[in-house]
């Protein structure tokens, strides 16, 4: 159950400022209601827990908060674009959304002797999502970049309004196919969570499982990724087919190679029985046996290596600023994940990962994702020793109109709000990792060579799909 | 290294892959709005279970030298103009495909009004990829079937 204070639209900073000295933390914003009585909404996480300060918005300009809060400065110009809602103090306020035709409306004023402006997309030459970079540069400096997203705007959010919530899951699922899995069982936590309901240890455990499969593959594409983006060719092959491996462990075993439609609201979907559980045990030990011996090989390929070191720095104290999660935040030496304060799901006593020596460089990234591949095999070892039966939920309490899913997503914490009216979805917003982050990607990038801005973007690894909704 | 090559060598024995027929065309990919996973398939076609390469089929950078356009996603307001600036820009004769459901326009979409269609409204189809999304051997199937009818 997640409690909303509605507060005066002239209070908001003030209560934004108060939550943040309380200790609370930022956890996304999104504006509701459309037409008459729009609504202002930030959500503040403190450990398990959560709360939603809501303000008027019908008024006129709301304050801005993004000199307390930096990361909702994404937040603030989305809303702005796609409700119409105004901040004073955030100036000025780029689009971010919309495709204005001025330059100067969402591009960093950058000038000086030499400047001059790269532009890359939305068509890539690999086979890349759609967007667009700007990078601004000396030589081949760069002095900043400007990402411009939003090409793949599908409009699903409002797709989904007006919708059966049981039924409105699947424009969760449909925003992202690498991320289908966290996406979703965020999608039905809130949901789950305004209808009072908890899900029973089978289900917890079946979702666990799933949301480790999901991050099984996607961490092994990252780290080949990261290979491609230095054109170290047997690395790239090497983890493509690990990668391919661990999905056609989930064909086997869920069905399908991006576990698509494995996750209900309310209740189970996925479930393997002993003969099931043995044999994807098996397949995930010769895996695991494989993916550790590649990865020893990368540690010892000088070609690979050298170009790792130093590049596309993310500091600690940048990162905490900007809000950026996940991997990208623990290379920094930020020790949060989701996962560790997840009662929802089966992580008991989780512990977030760390490395030695957490640069924030493209280095400390790789590395931090090959030392969750190890608690993630050991997760699924663990939670694999029985069969997954689908599980169900149970009622626990009363039915609020608001619910908010928090999950741990391979690129950081995603959150799930869903507002109800009645039995229909009438709000969703989906804040993903990859929504953090590419902030913090586009401050990684300023000081570095162009020819490495690929293998700095490769290091992120942030999905389009899941930004532009 | 040499575990890498290894790995590789093994899965290359296991996979069974046969020779493909002498033939070159070039693929220029176009994300028009999909949830990536299309993308991510056709990422695995190269990969070495898969190896589409064998085919003389190839995912190249440029429209300039493409004989095929493998459309993604159901087309967005904002990816139509790339969509049809990319079209414009291939040498004749050219082949148009629609890569995934969304692409084909039956799948869960999104708000009508963020979208101009599905590939057909738009370019002319000659290569249909049902699938959410396809698997790389139902990818490299349809392509070459696509191709020998074609001739």
């Amino acid at each position: 159950m997640t409690e909303i204070e509605h507060v005066h639209t002239n209070a908001w900073r003030a209560s934004v400022e108060r939550a943040l000295a309380d200790g609370e933390r930022f956890g996304g914003a999104w504006a509701t209601g459309r037409g008459e009585n729009p609504t202002w909404r930030a959500l503040l996480v403190s450990g398990e827990g959560s709360r939603v300060l809501s303000c008027d918005a019908a008024a006129g300009a709301i304050d801005s908060i993004v000199d307390l809060v930096e990361a909702v400065g994404w937040d603030e110009r989305e809303a702005h674009d796609l409700y119409g809602l105004t901040f004073s103090g955030h100036s000025p306020l780029r689009a971010l959304a919309a495709h204005p035709d001025d330059p100067a409306q969402w591009m960093t004023p950058v000038s000086g002797d030499g400047v001059h402006q790269v532009a890359v997309g939305p068509i890539h030459a690999g086979v890349i999502e759609s967007g667009h970079f700007r990078l601004h540069v000396i030589g081949e400096r760069i002095l900043a970049m400007d990402p411009r997203l939003f090409y793949k705007h599908r409009g699903l959010e409002r797709a989904a309004e007006g919708r059966p919530a049981c039924d409105a899951l699947v424009y969760a699922g449909r925003a992202c196919a690498a991320c289908s899995v966290t996406n979703t069982v965020a999608y039905a936590q809130a949901v789950e969570g305004a209808r009072g309901l908890q899900p029973d240890r089978q289900l917890r455990v079946a979702r666990t499982v799933l949301l480790e499969l999901e991050r099984l593959y996607n961490h092994l594409h990252d780290i080949g990724a990261i290979c491609a983006g230095v054109g170290y060719a047997p690395g790239t092959m090497a983890f493509a087919a690990l990668k391919d491996r661990a999905q056609q462990i989930n064909l086997r075993s869920f069905g399908h190679r991006f576990l698509f439609d494995t996750v209900r609201v309310g209740r189970g979907a996925a479930q393997l029985e002993a003969a099931g559980v043995d044999a994807a045990l098996r397949d995930l030990r010769e895996l695991r046996l494989d993916s550790s011996a590649a990865w020893r090989e990368l540690e010892f390929a000088s070609s690979l290596q050298v170009r790792l070191g130093g590049i596309g720095i993310l500091a600690a104290d940048d990162a905490r600023r900007l809000g950026a999660v996940g991997p990208a935040a623990r290379a920094a030496g930020i020790r949060e994940d989701v996962r560790a304060t997840s009662p929802r799901l089966a992580y008991d006593g989780f512990t977030p990962a760390s490395i030695r020596d957490p640069a924030g460089d493209v280095g400390s990234r790789m590395r931090l994702r090959a030392i969750e591949l190890e608690s993630t095999y050991d997760m699924l070892e663990e939670l694999l020793a029985k069969p997954i039966t689908s599980g169900n939920t149970i009622p626990a309490g009363s039915g609020t109109a608001l619910g908010i899913g928090r999950v741990e997503s391979p690129r950081g914490a995603t959150v799930c709000a869903v507002e109800l009216d009645g039995a229909e979805v009438s709000r969703l917003h989906l804040r993903t990792g990859s929504y953090a982050n590419w902030p913090a990607l586009a401050h990684a990038t300023a000081e570095n060579l162009l020819p490495d801005f690929p293998l700095i973007n490769k290091s992120f690894e942030l999905c389009y799909a899941c930004v532009d909704r | 290294m040499y575990v890498l090559l290894r790995q590789l060598a093994r899965i290359r024995r296991h996979a069974h892959l046969t020779r493909g027929g002498p033939r070159s065309l070039a693929i220029r990919h176009v994300d028009a709005g999909s949830c990536n996973g299309c993308e991510h398939e056709l990422g695995a076609v190269t990969n070495p279970f898969h190896d589409i390469q064998r085919h003389g089929l190839d995912i190249v950078a440029s429209p300039r030298h493409a004989d095929i356009l493998l459309i993604t996603g159901p087309i967005t307001t904002r990816m139509s103009g790339p969509l049809r600036t990319a079209y414009q820009a291939m040498p004749e004769p050219r082949l148009v495909a629609a890569l995934g459901d969304c692409a084909l326009g039956c799948n869960v979409l999104g708000d009508p009004t963020e979208l101009v269609g599905s590939v057909e409204d738009v370019l002319p189809v000659d290569i249909r990829i049902p699938g959410c999304p396809p698997t790389p051997d139902s990818i490299a199937e349809h392509i070459l079937a696509a191709l020998s009818r074609l001739g």
